[in-house]
């Protein structure tokens, strides 16, 4: 799994029919399996370690290291990793000034976006290396944060508004007799927010990574193809270039992740209007 | 009535010809700077326009799906416990895809109202809220 040429060595026109049909012992799907690491059981509780809390794990201790790291000697004057983790800061803090609140109650919300931000992009990063595990390519995962996202959007928008929470499931300024029409659109539009968030995190890193076996898996089997192997740089530069997009897109879905808390979180703090 | 003295500056207030152009530059000189400020802001997260252009795509594409995947799904499971099948799953699917294209139609409206610039001021302030 990860590594990005198939060794099949020469199997000739056989290696063709393979990938073509999902690539024998080199399946585009087979980087996603989850494996167990370490049975364990707590409380009756089955707390298996599987590759994928090994990662989320590791992606919690990166994260955790890498800000103690950079905040040990911290100076006015900062060094490089002290400016690198002020840079991912002064970012986050713009987008939730931006898109949630700039006064105190964006404050308020920033280490929980931050954090969210911080993991899906390292989680994101992480699986970017090759044999590396990605979390976010599960759906369990994404949905678990979506799900946290709106809980926290439903305790703190009733516990702030009570009941006039309500109201942001009746949109003003329309006639009556169309309330029984838009009230279930409004409320399908609500609960379509937890479900479009974790799907399209999910969705983006399952098909970039997806994308990325298949390309590479191709460069060895035109290799193992006799006077076809010509063509093999052509899949080896769409994977170079695949890899670029995937970094790009490992930012822009945690951003997308972080700016969409914030929005709905900005629902929560502003109610209805 | 011409304002030019043979002898120069008469007093302080009065500026002579090069003096003036000097700070009609100075001003200008600040004005462009203010407006390269500006343009900065305008694209403040650190990706320039194409990664954010790219990040608007992403955003908007699942909105659909997810309107249209909840209201298929609420109807088909109301149709299960109701048993009426068809009836409340071809209701809930056209509410759904309602529910995604007004998702769409939100995101859209939010990202082409000007991005309120990090540092405000009162006339942000005064109507920065009311896109929603």
């Amino acid at each position: 799994m990860g590594t990005t040429t198939n060794n099949r060595g020469l199997a000739g026109q056989a290696g063709v029919d393979d990938v073509a049909s999902g690539g024998g012992g080199h399946s585009p799907i087979e980087q996603f399996a989850l494996q167990t690491l370490m049975p364990l059981k707590v409380f009756g509780i089955d707390a298996t370690i599987t590759n994928s809390s090994a990662f989320m794990m590791g992606t919690v201790g990166l994260i955790c290291a890498f800000l103690y790291m950079a905040s040990k000697n911290a100076n006015v004057v900062p060094g490089r990793l002290q400016s690198t983790a002020e840079m991912i800061y002064e970012f986050v803090a713009g987008t939730v000034r931006d898109n949630l609140d700039d006064g105190h109650e964006g404050k308020k919300f920033l280490p929980f976006v931050f954090s969210l931000f911080a993991f899906v992009l390292v989680a994101n990063f992480l699986g970017m290396i090759p044999g590396f595990f990605t979390v976010t390519s599960h759906i369990v995962v994404t949905a678990a944060l979506a799900l946290l996202v709106i809980s926290t959007v439903l305790l703190y928008g009733f516990a702030k508004h009570g009941f006039g929470f309500l109201k942001l499931f009746v949109p003003s300024g329309v006639p009556v007799w169309l309330m029984p029409l838009l009230i279930p659109i409004e409320v399908i539009s609500f609960i379509s927010r937890p479900v479009s968030l974790s799907v399209r995190l999910f969705a983006n890193m399952l098909a970039g990574h997806i994308a990325l076996k298949i390309f590479a898996g191709f460069v060895g089997t035109l290799l193992a193809a006799g006077a076809w192997s010509v063509l093999s740089p052509l899949p080896l530069a769409l994977t170079t270039a695949l890899t670029a997009l995937e970094l790009l897109v490992a930012f822009l879905q945690a951003y997308v992740f972080a700016v969409l808390t914030c929005v709905y979180l900005s629902d929560a703090v502003h109610g209805a209007h | 009535m011409s304002t030019d003295d043979p002898n120069g500056r008469r007093s302080a207030d009065t500026l002579s010809a090069e003096q003036r152009e000097a700070l009609a530059k100075r001003a200008a000189d600040i004005g462009a700077k203010i407006e390269t400020a500006k343009t900065r802001h305008a694209t403040p997260h650190g990706n320039g326009r194409q990664g954010d252009a790219m990040a608007r795509g992403l955003k908007i594409s699942a909105e659909l799906i997810g309107g249209v995947v909840v209201g298929g799904g609420m109807g088909w499971l109301l149709d299960k416990w109701l048993g009426t099948f068809p009836l409340l799953f071809i209701v809930f699917f056209l509410l759904g895809s309602a529910a995604g294209m007004l998702n769409i139609i939100r995101q859209a409206k939010r990202e082409t109202t000007p991005p309120a610039p990090s540092v405000t001021d009162d006339a942000d302030r005064d109507n920065g809220d009311d896109d929603k």
